[in-house]
């Protein structure tokens, strides 16, 4: 039982890991995530290289609308221009895969940045309605132009480590997987600095921000900026996986599920992100196997796996927003709290 | 430069842009009264599309019954996502109340489908099939008769809001709920009857859209559309979504015809960034005073 | 009560033993299928649920009633057929995953996909694979190509061939018509109109006007006024099922077009057709294969089909049934000259496929020496009868 912590020093006490127990669970974490390619089928590999992308672009949309207050539909647009970048400097140029994912996010954070200026300038939903603009603007853009292949979309060839090419979810899954954690590092960091609870500041009362010296505008545009770039590298890094980049990968209904991920899984915590990305992966999968379970009547079931799906997933949005509105980051803050303080009660 | 082909080309443009400023109304009612952006809009127009199939074709109702029926259960919807989705939300920051309606969509394509599969339906025919003819130039009767009514119900709407009580006191919880509280007025029942009629009005508009274009349980884009439109006619304005409507209308007709119609949303989109960088509150919304 | 002894150290080892356990657990059903070899298994990422559904399921029951005749029939030299079907929505990653799931848990050699886009996505895949002949719903022009997709093919003629068909017959009726052509801004509606347009110039047909619609539009006003301008003779929708093509027909007669109206394959079954109404009456369109109802000539496996459904089937169903019966020819050759069941090798023994007789299913006999079967006939609705009608003779656009 944990009765409270002591620290010692400043540095100490703004440390991301604090507690020896964490730093164990964290251990045990990253061996389970080294150890898991080789027991897994390649079905279940595949699952969690998806599980991962969406992690990693869950994250840069709870850094705009979870901590910084600003709501976008527009994530996975960015992703699209992410991986469109990827697909169009592997196919014409063949430039090292680090270097490609990396064009990917700077590519969409500039996107994001050309989207963010008229729009951040005017409070509220206005930006959330400009990004689904910006949705539909990407998509004729996608559909249109020559270069990204027009309706057909592009072949990706597979990237390449020293002639290995990462053409198998077990290859790939050791470049997504560390992507991943480097970007999920990355933002845990970000909240440690001025810029994340400059971030924070916003979100809870951005006048109050504006009088303490935090110019909006620009600290919007930063956030906006960096959640696509995240976008953006989630996104190449979904070219290298699926291999076909098309005008329709990227529809709204993905940005959709972003927000309804970060919503389930808590807005405005890392672990949030993750569990959000996690769990709402999982639950089509989870359904298909209730399905499964059912007795089998011929067809007759199977036909409302996706319509049961999708009802599924607004519930879960109306759900968690009613009822607990801070997600599961927070079902599991309790869970932790009761074993931290058992046997007290509270 | 073809003047009557120009003429009939704007023409339908103007009536189609009658059918989004119908669909506009009824989000603009929600927005005026309770500050909720429903972008279910179009997925609660495909619900009363497919409750009229459901009265009409199913139940093999007169035509006029099936619309009464329509009506009937879009208006209970409209209720019970009322008193169960955004009620609960009242304090809490506007997001959450739109993030909710984002998540009712869903719920409502699912459960279509459930009912009623995703296969594509035509409604049963009821509009006159002759063309209307304005000097030389064609207007499809549907699309012609499906403006007349947007008209006659936004006229009506406009009037209401002047002269009856109940639009009165919509007028007021939308300006300043605490006040409408002190004058008496029953804030949550104001709620409840906003949400209600806008329900009732886009469950009209989705049987128009239905007659036309058929139904299905993908009809909901249609309520992007009318996100454009009331953006540029101003969120909280009834006159802006009859303008806004007809606006867009006429652009998206513009466009399909002379550029292609590949062009058409890119049009409509691309006057939803230019409106919001030069007048984001739309041509009659009103101002908030807070931007940066 | 009982009291926990949580003490850290335990706590740790016995979570990680859990999910090490339950990982095995994932692994163990693969090891136990690798060993239930002998069954021919033909995998399926069909459309159950979604917006081609229609299609879906019958493409289900055509598959599923052929491998049943087959395996009655006592197998493909005793080796029975095992239908895996998962559903995928029709969206593309689904339909990944789908693919990934039935070919980690069993021995895969003939699978069924439900897209362009995934027989596109999944070529790679499938190369690697290696031992697995793929056909699916799609017809597009781009899969009927050996050297790009050497181990899928079509089932039926691609898009293009479809519309030449049609063109074929235009150019008979009326030498020198006006054709407009209507599709979707799709990969589906834009697959054959850059090679129809050319195709129909060469058979000295004009192209005045080319419209395409978004898709999910709801109002084709504009569209008909434009197309009544260009007041073609015969109109070819392509990229559609049903949606909008019987609004363009009603305004466009409305509006006085004296325009004939055709479809290709999927907006040509007979119940999506019999949905256009009143204004559908005299809709044409190519279809490679015979309608359930078809009784003009001599048809065994039509009979078959009559006896195991009463009721109409779909032309989904009978493209999932004409797979079937082409993934049994192949793997039967390829049984039969003693090889084993490879990509290449099924590949092989499919092209080796000459006049073959499709019990009726098509009206000739077909032969397989590409990607696709380029045959078709041209059919009228008829709609008094509530029947489709053919209007034209067996038209093959081979190479």
């Amino acid at each position: 039982m944990r009765i409270g912590t002591l620290k010692e020093s400043y540095v100490a006490d703004a440390a991301l890991f604090d507690s020896a127990t964490q730093k164990l669970w964290l251990g045990a974490g990253a061996a389970l995530l080294v150890l898991f390619p080789f027991m897994a089928s390649d079905y279940w590999l595949y699952l969690a290289c998806l599980v991962a992308i969406n992690v990693a672009s869950a994250a840069g949309l709870n850094i705009l609308t979870g901590y910084t207050g600003l709501v976008s539909l527009g994530q996975a647009a960015f992703m699209g221009l992410g991986a469109y970048t990827v697909a169009i400097l592997q196919t014409r140029w063949g430039t090292p895969f680090l270097l490609n994912i990396l064009a990917g996010g700077v590519v969409a954070m500039l996107g994001g940045l050309v989207v963010g200026i008229p729009s951040l300038r005017v409070k509220g939903l206005y930006l959330a309605i400009a990004t689904i603009a910006a949705s539909f603007i990407a998509h004729f853009l996608f559909a249109n132009l020559s270069i990204t292949g027009g309706t057909g979309g592009l072949a990706v060839p597979p990237a390449s480590v020293m002639g290995v090419a990462l053409d198998t979810s077990f290859r790939i899954y050791w470049l997504i997987v560390p992507v991943t954690l480097v970007l999920l590092l990355g933002a845990a960091n970000l909240f440690r600095t001025r810029i994340g609870r400059a971030f924070i500041a916003i979100r809870d009362r951005d006048i109050s921000a504006e009088v303490l010296g935090i110019p909006l505008l620009r600290y919007k545009l930063l956030s906006f900026g960096l959640s696509s770039f995240y976008a953006g590298i989630a996104g190449g890094l979904w070219a290298y996986f699926f291999r076909v980049v098309t005008p329709e990968s990227f529809p709204l209904q993905m940005s959709i599920f972003f927000l309804a991920a970060i919503i389930v899984g808590g807005m405005g915590t890392i672990l949030g992100s993750i569990l959000g990305a996690v769990f709402m992966t999982m639950v089509p999968e989870l359904l298909k196997f209730v399905f499964d379970l059912l007795p089998s009547t011929g067809h007759d079931m199977k036909v409302f796996l996706s319509p049961v799906r999708t009802v599924v997933f607004g519930l879960l949005i109306v759900g968690f927003l009613i009822f607990e509105p801070h997600g599961l980051a927070e079902v599991w803050r309790r869970i932790r709290r009761f074993f931290h303080l058992w046997p007290f009660r509270n | 430069m073809d003047w009557a082909y120009l003429f009939e080309i704007s023409l339908t443009g103007l009536a189609s842009g009658g059918l989004y400023a119908l669909a506009a109304l009824a989000f603009v009612l929600v927005y005026k009264a309770t500050k909720v952006v429903n972008i279910a809009i179009g997925e609660m127009l495909m619900v009363g599309a497919y409750l009229f199939f459901a009265f009409a074709a199913s139940f093999s109702l007169p035509i006029w019954l099936a619309v009464l029926g329509a009506m009937l259960g879009a208006g209970l919807l409209g209720a019970v996502i009322e008193r169960t989705m955004i009620r609960p939300l009242l304090g809490e920051p506007p997001i959450s109340a739109f993030m909710v309606t984002v998540g009712l969509g869903s719920i409502l394509v699912g459960l279509v489908e459930i009912i009623w599969s995703a296969d594509q339906r035509r409604l049963p025919e009821f509009v006159p099939s002759t063309p209307v003819m304005i000097g030389d130039a064609f207007l499809a009767p549907k699309v012609a008769y499906g403006a007349l009514m947007a008209f006659v119900l936004i006229a009506l709407v406009l009037l209401l809001f002047r002269f009856w009580r109940g639009g009165v006191a919509l007028r007021a919880t939308a300006s300043d709920q605490g006040a409408a509280y002190m004058m008496g007025i029953n804030v949550p029942r104001v709620f409840s009857l906003a949400w209600v009629v806008s329900a009732v009005i886009a469950a009209l508009a989705g049987i128009v859209v239905g007659s036309i274009g058929g139904i299905s349980s993908s009809m909901g884009v249609f309520g992007l559309s009318v996100l454009v439109v009331v953006i540029v006619g101003g969120l909280d304005s009834v006159l802006g979504a009859l303008v806004g409507g007809l606006f867009i209308g006429l652009v998206e007709a513009l466009a399909g015809a002379y550029l292609g119609g590949e062009y058409k949303l890119l049009a409509t989109f691309l006057v939803l960034v230019v409106v919001l960088m030069i007048k984001p509150y739309g041509l009659f919304g009103t101002h908030e005073i807070e931007r940066l | 009560m009982q009291s926990f002894q949580l003490s850290k150290t335990v706590s740790i080892g016995r979570r990680s033993l859990m999910i090490a356990a339950a990982a095995v657990g994932m692994t163990l059903p693969a090891a136990v299928h690798a060993q239930a070899g002998e069954d021919i298994v033909i995998g399926g990422s069909i459309p159950m649920t979604g917006v081609f559904a229609f299609a879906g399921v019958g493409i289900n029951a055509g598959i599923a009633d052929y491998v049943k005749i087959v395996n009655d029939a006592g197998g493909i030299k005793g080796r029975k057929l095992r239908y895996v079907p998962e559903d995928t929505a029709y969206k593309v990653d689904v339909s990944v995953a789908a693919y990934k799931k039935i070919t980690s848990q069993n021995k895969v050699n003939l699978y069924y996909g439900d897209s362009t886009g995934f027989a596109k996505t999944i070529n790679p895949e499938l190369e690697r694979n290696g031992q697995i002949l793929m056909a699916g719903a799609s017809f597009a022009t781009e899969l009927n190509d050996p050297k790009k997709y050497p181990h899928q093919f079509l089932v039926g003629p691609d898009y293009s061939e479809q519309v030449g068909i049609l063109l074929r017959h235009i150019a008979k009726e009326k030498p020198g018509a006006k054709v407009a052509f209507v599709y979707s801004d799709t990969e589906f509606g834009r697959d054959p109109i850059e090679t129809s347009e050319a195709a129909a110039k060469k058979l000295g047909l004009s192209v005045p006007i080319k419209i395409m619609t978004p898709p999910g539009s709801v109002d084709v006003s504009t569209e008909v006024i434009k197309l009544r301008r260009a007041a073609p003779d015969y109109t070819i929708f392509h990229g559609y099922i049903l949606a909008p093509i019987p609004e363009f027909i009603q305004q466009g007669k409305q509006m006085g077009m004296t325009s004939k109206w055709m479809g290709t394959f999927w907006t040509m079954d007979s119940s999506t057709v019999m949905k256009l109404g009143e204004a559908g009456d005299g809709f044409m369109g190519v279809m490679p294969f015979r309608y359930y109802y078809d009784t003009s000539a001599k048809a065994p496996m039509l009979d078959k089909i009559r006896a195991m459904r009463p009721e109409y089937q779909s032309t989904a169903y009978t493209q999932g049934f004409l797979t079937a019966m082409l993934f049994t020819e192949a793997a039967k050759r390829t049984l039969d000259a003693g090889k084993p069941l490879t990509g290449d090798n099924l590949k092989a023994a499919l092209n080796s496929i000459k006049d073959f007789d499709t019990g009726g299913i098509i009206g000739t006999p077909i032969s397989m020496p590409g990607n696709s079967i380029p045959v078709g006939r041209v059919y009228r609705a008829d709609m008094k009868a509530q029947r489709m009608v053919p209007a034209s003779d067996w038209i093959s656009v081979g190479k």
